[in-house]
């Protein structure tokens, strides 16, 4: 079988080698890269959608955080409020109740004083009358007879009983 | 002891005579080239059946590691606008190292043929001239063969031309070494083996000594470096110098 030289350069050879890389290139190039690409890319597109929903979520998260954090420091400061407001009626109440102690307690003391009052006139009247009719008394017994010692004494012990049981 | 190292085989001779080409030839070269493309191809097909985009194969790994490799190659040494010269390096890098390679089950190299590296470095030439016009015009492109003074400009064209013609010389000489050293370490470990045997008297001797046993073991140990480290290397130069060059001519 005939043999080229070792060293020689062959025009057809040349173009020959030219047309295969060139179709190697194209081949390299449908077979190889346009799949791979492909891949990566849909891979690529995948992963924005996944990041692109992940950053979704979080700024829903973020907005409904947000939302809470209002609506908790809404229902503090209400607290808050309803707080207050119970505090003051509880003391306004606890005020007039003591207020109205007070006036309960004095109108007593001065119906009280009221009632001694009466009764120390009562009492001084009734004393008043029976010292009246005593005197009387001992006025009519005195012109009735004539007191012995005996008698006398009698009846200043009479007397003296008689106001012990009417006092 | 007669060690025969010659070019490429005509397998067969198209009768019609062209007037500057000459005869169309099947070489030993083509057919290993189609052979190189038909495992590239086939390789590539291999490795991007059934691609998903999530839990993939290792070998859908791979195919991706190959491509981002590629990517990184062209774009990180020339810049972002020739990726779409990703195809074409990967095309070059994939067919000379496969070319270089094949020498490994007794195939011919392609790449030992000086057509074939001409051919390349032929087309990475017109490349990168036809970038460098792109760069500074036709008029800027003529007159860089003038700098730095009128006179340089004979050495300027030698220099631009030594371009392609040291970037095919690079790669055949390589790999044509590889094979010319590879058949004189096989055929003088031929002669060592048979000159040993030889020493052994009666039939025995004569017997062994027709058999190269000392070719067994050690020129797998040298086709490391002659086959597997010189193949893919070059082909990673042959690359590289194609990229900067276009790089550099980008620039200008």
């Amino acid at each position: 079988m005939n043999t080229q030289e070792l060293v020689t350069l062959v025009p057809w050879t040349i173009i020959a080698q030219l047309c295969n890389l060139f179709i190697q290139v194209l081949l390299i190039k449908h077979f190889l890269f346009k799949p791979i690409k492909a891949v990566l890319e849909k891979r690529k597109e995948k992963v924005d959608e996944q990041i692109r929903q992940a950053e979704e979520a979080n700024a829903q998260a973020q907005a409904m955080k947000e939302a809470y954090e209002k609506d908790i420091a809404e229902a503090q400061g209400r607290a808050g409020e309803i707080l207050a407001a119970a505090q003051k009626t509880a003391s306004d109440q606890s005020d007039r109740m003591l207020q109205e102690a007070a006036e309960e307690a004095a109108a007593i003391r001065a119906r009280a004083q009221s009632d001694i009052a009466q009764e120390k006139r009562k009492a001084v009247n009734e004393v008043k009358n029976d010292i009246g009719g005593i005197a009387v008394e001992i006025a009519g017994k005195v012109i009735e007879r004539e007191i012995s010692e005996e008698d006398h004494r009698k009846l200043i012990d009479e007397f003296i009983e008689n106001v012990g049981e009417a006092s | 002891m007669n060690i025969d190292i010659t070019g490429a085989k005509i397998f067969y001779t198209f009768p019609y005579d062209f007037p500057v080409l000459g005869k169309f030839q099947i070489t030993e070269t083509l057919v290993v080239s189609w052979i190189v493309m038909a495992i590239i191809t086939l390789l590539c097909i291999w490795l991007t059946h059934d691609l998903k985009v999530e839990n993939i194969s290792r070998r859908q790994a791979l195919a991706e590691m190959i491509v981002e490799t590629a990517d990184h190659f062209v774009v990180g040494n020339a810049g972002e606008k020739f990726r779409k010269l990703v195809p074409f390096i990967a095309a070059l890098f994939a067919t000379s190292a496969f070319s270089n390679l094949i020498s490994l089950v007794g195939l011919r190299s392609p790449t030992a043929d000086l057509s074939t590296e001409a051919a390349w470095a032929g087309l990475v030439f017109a490349m990168i001239t036809a970038q460098k016009i792109k760069s500074s015009g036709l008029g800027g492109y003529l007159k860089g063969f003038t700098s730095p003074i009128f006179v340089m400009t004979p050495f300027n064209i030698l220099s631009e031309l030594a371009t392609p013609i040291s970037l095919a010389c690079r790669h055949f000489g390589n790999i044509l070494s590889g094979i010319v050293i590879n058949a004189l370490i096989y055929g003088s470990l031929a002669v060592a083996s048979a000159a040993l045997f030889g020493l052994i008297p009666g039939a025995v001797g004569r017997v062994l000594s027709q058999i190269p046993v000392l070719d067994v073991g050690l020129p797998a140990i040298l086709s490391v470096y002659f086959d597997w480290f010189t193949g893919l290397m070059q082909a990673f130069i042959f690359c590289m110098l194609t990229i900067m060059y276009l790089a550099n001519a980008a620039e200008e």
